[in-house]
C-alpha cells in the first residue's frame, strides 16, 4: 500500500528583493522588485506504508517546503500529492487525524506546563477516550523512557529529553505515518540514540511509517532503508541507503598504531595522509584507485601493528558528492 | 460532545499556561490603578468645570465605573494579532495548523483563555479603586446584565483582531494595523471619554460601528443597566458578531492559500 504519493509538485515563493543600504531600502519603498524562488520543482516520489524513508539534502533544498505541502499546511503551485489516500491541502484536518509531526526546531509541547497536560490535551484534540489516552501515555512512556520527565515543566527540560517528549506526544494518536523535519537537530550522540532507537521500535511494533528529513548522515544510516535526496528542489538519488553507501562510499579512513616508535615515509600513491604521529598514522585512500590489499601491506611492513581502524567517511562527505555529482 | 470538549481543553490548557507567572499576571494587571486615578483627576476637574453634577445623563461616579468597566474590557484582552504574526514569523503556524481542529475556534478558545484571569484581576483592581475614590456603582447589579456584552465584546475584538492577525499570513508583520485598531478603538469605542460627551454627529456614527459594541455598549450597560439599552447594546452587537464573523472566515479561507511558513 502507498502512504505518500506525489507527482510533478511545485512550490514558487515571491520574494521581495532589496539592496544593501537606506538607498536600497528606499527604491524598494519606490519600486518594490521581487523574484520567484522555486523552492520545490517536479518533485514525484512513492513512499510505501510502513516505509522508513530519508528526505535529506542542504540547507535551502525544499526538504521542509515539501514535508509542510505533505501536511496541508503549505498549497503547492502545482503537482498533486496523495498522503494516505488525502490530497493535504484539501482535506488537512481529515489526514490529520492520522499523522504525527515533528518540526525539530520548533515546540509543539506547551512551553511552560508539564508535558503531560499537553498530552491530555492532544488526547481531547485527537478525540481519545481518557482511558485510552491514559494507555497510549503509558504505552510512550515506557517507549521513550520519559516517565520521569512528564512532571517537569517543559521549559525545564534539556533538548534531548524535550524531543523525545516532543516525538512521544506526535505518536499519541497512533499515526500511521509520521513526518519528522530534522528531529537530531541540535542532540548530543547519546539523545540522537535515544530517538533513533524510540522511532525504530515504533516502526516495528506498530508499522508507522517515517519520512524523515535530516542533516544528520547517522539519522539516515540507523534508521531510514531508502533514501532521496534533493536539491534545488529536485531530487537528485534515489536508492536503497546500502546502494548509497557502496556507491559513493569509495573511500576508507585507516588509523593505525604501532607498538613502537617508526619512522616511515608513508606515502604511496592514492594515498592521503591525514596525520602521522611518532606510534602511528591516519591515512585516507580511493578503493577505487588503490587496493586495501596494497595499503595493509604497505603499513604492515613498517612494524608491529597494536590497533587499527578501518572505517567508512561520514555521510556528509557521500551526499557531498552526490551533490557535486549532480551540479556537474 | 468531543468537539466541544476539544475546545474546552484548549481553553482550559491557556488558563492554566496564563498562570506559569503569576508575578507578571498581577503586576500587569496592578496598572488599572494609577489609570483609573489619573481619570479621576481628569474628570472631577472636568465635571467641576462644567458646574454640573450630571452631564448627557452621566454622573462623576457613573463615569468612572463606566471608564473602569471599558478599561478592564480593553486591557483584558489578549493581543490575538500580534500572537498570530509571531506565529507566522517564526513559524510556529506549522504545529496550529495541523492539528485536527479548527484554526480559528482554535485561536478563539486561546484567546479567552488569556482573558479571564487578567479580566478578573482588573476588574478587582480597577473596581477596588474606584470604589475608594468614587463609591459604590449605583447599579451593582448592572455587572451581572452587562456580562453578556462583555463576553459579546470579546468576541467582537476576537474577529476583528484575528482579522488584523490574519493578515500576518501575507504580510507578516501587523503592528501597524494593531496601532491603527487600537486608537481607533480608543476614540470611537470610548476608551477615554463616554461617548455621550462628543457631539451628536460624532456620537451617532461611533455609536454604529462595531468599536463601540466592542467597548462603549457593555460598559455603559453596566451603568445603565434598563431591559430597552440591554436589548439595543445586545442586538447591534449581535448584528456586527456576525457580519464580522462572516468576513473573518472568507478571510481565513482566503489567508490560507496565501500563507508562507517560514525557518527550514
Amino acid at each position: 500500500m502507498t502512504s505518500i504519493e506525489v507527482t510533478n509538485l511545485q512550490k514558487t515563493f515571491q520574494t521581495k528583493r532589496k539592496a544593501a543600504g537606506l538607498s536600497g531600502s528606499m527604491r524598494a519603498l519606490i519600486k518594490p522588485e521581487y523574484s520567484l524562488i522555486e523552492a520545490v520543482h517536479n518533485l514525484s516520489f512513492r513512499m510505501e506504508a510502513g516505509e522508513l524513508l530519508g528526505f535529506i539534502g542542504p540547507n535551502g533544498a525544499g526538504k521542509s517546503t515539501t514535508i509542510k505541502m505533505l501536511t496541508g499546511i503549505l498549497h503547492p503551485s502545482g503537482g498533486e500529492a496523495k498522503v494516505l489516500g488525502f490530497i493535504p491541502w484539501k482535506e488537512r484536518q481529515k489526514l490529520a487525524y492520522h499523522i504525527g509531526t515533528v518540526f525539530g526546531q520548533r515546540p509543539q509541547l506547551w512551553y511552560h506546563l508539564p508535558a503531560m497536560d499537553t498530552f491530555i490535551l492532544f488526547g481531547k484534540i485527537y478525540e481519545l477516550d481518557d482511558k485510552e489516552t491514559k494507555k497510549r501515555i503509558e504505552y510512550l512512556t515506557e517507549a521513550f523512557e520519559i516517565k520521569d520527565l512528564l512532571d517537569v515543566p517543559v521549559r525545564k527540560l534539556s533538548l534531548g529529553q524535550r524531543m523525545r517528549c516532543e516525538v512521544a506526544a506526535s505518536l499519541l494518536h497512533r499515526p500511521k505515518l509520521l513526518l519528522l523535519d530534522e528531529p537530531s537537530i541540535g542532540l548530543d550522540v547519546v539523545a540522537k540514540q535515544h530517538i533513533r532507537d524510540a522511532i525504530k521500535r515504533m516502526n516495528q511494533e506498530e508499522g508507522v511509517g517515517v519520512l524523515l528529513t535530516s542533516h544528520d548522515a547517522g539519522d539516515l544510516e540507523a534508521m531510514c532503508r531508502r533514501v532521496i535526496v534533493v536539491n534545488h528542489g529536485q531530487i537528485v538519488y534515489e536508492d536503497k541507503v546500502s546502494n548509497l553507501k557502496r556507491k559513493f562510499l569509495t573511500t576508507k579512513l585507516v588509523e593505525v598504531r604501532y607498538a613502537e616508535e617508526v619512522s616511515k615515509d608513508y606515502a604511496i600513491d592514492g594515498v592521503e595522509i591525514l596525520k602521522v604521529g611518532h606510534y602511528g598514522v591516519k591515512l585516507k585512500f580511493d578503493t577505487t584507485k588503490t587496493s586495501v590489499d596494497s595499503v595493509m601491506s604497505h603499513l604492515s611492513g613498517a612494524g608491529d601493528i597494536v590497533d587499527i581502524t578501518i572505517s567508512d567517511p561520514p555521510l556528509e562527505e557521500v551526499i557531498a558528492k552526490i551533490y557535486q555529482e549532480a551540479n556537474g | 460532545m468531543k468537539t466541544f470538549s476539544k475546545y474546552w481543553s484548549i481553553f482550559q490548557i491557556t488558563l492554566i499556561n496564563s498562570l506559569a507567572y503569576p508575578g507578571e499576571l498581577v503586576g500587569r494587571s496592578l496598572m488599572i490603578i494609577p489609570f483609573m486615578w489619573i481619570f479621576y483627576q481628569l474628570w472631577k476637574v472636568t465635571f467641576s468645570a462644567a458646574g454640573a453634577d450630571i452631564i448627557n445623563g452621566l454622573t462623576l461616579r457613573d463615569t468612572l465605573w463606566y471608564l473602569m468597566l471599558a478599561e478592564t474590557i480593553e486591557l483584558g484582552r489578549p493581543p490575538i494579532a500580534r500572537t498570530m504574526s509571531e506565529n507566522v514569523k517564526d513559524g510556529s503556524i506549522a504545529y496550529i495548523l495541523n492539528k485536527p481542529y479548527d484554526f480559528l475556534l482554535y485561536q478563539f478558545s486561546t484567546a479567552m483563555g488569556e482573558t479571564i484571569f487578567r479580566a478578573i484581576l482588573n476588574a478587582v483592581f480597577g473596581g477596588l479603586t474606584v470604589l475608594w475614590l468614587v463609591g459604590a456603582p449605583k447599579h451593582p447589579e448592572g455587572f451581572l446584565i452587562a456580562l453578556p456584552a462583555i463576553f459579546g465584546a470579546w468576541i467582537l475584538h476576537f474577529c476583528i483582531n484575528a482579522m488584523i492577525g490574519l493578515s500576518a499570513f501575507v504580510v507578516e508583520d501587523v503592528s501597524a494595523f494593531t496601532w491603527i485598531y487600537q486608537k481607533l478603538a480608543f476614540i470611537f469605542g470610548g476608551m477615554l471619554i463616554p461617548l455621550d460627551f462628543y457631539p451628536q454627529w460624532l456620537q451617532t456614527l461611533a455609536k454604529f460601528l462595531p468599536f463601540s459594541s466592542a467597548i462603549y455598549g457593555p460598559a455603559r450597560l453596566f451603568v445603565t443597566p434598563t431591559a430597552q439599552f440591554f436589548i439595543n447594546v445586545m442586538s447591534l452587537q449581535l448584528a456586527w458578531i456576525f457580519v464580522l464573523t462572516f468576513l473573518l472566515v472568507v478571510a481565513y479561507r482566503r489567508g490560507l492559500t496565501q500563507l508562507t511558513v517560514n525557518g527550514g
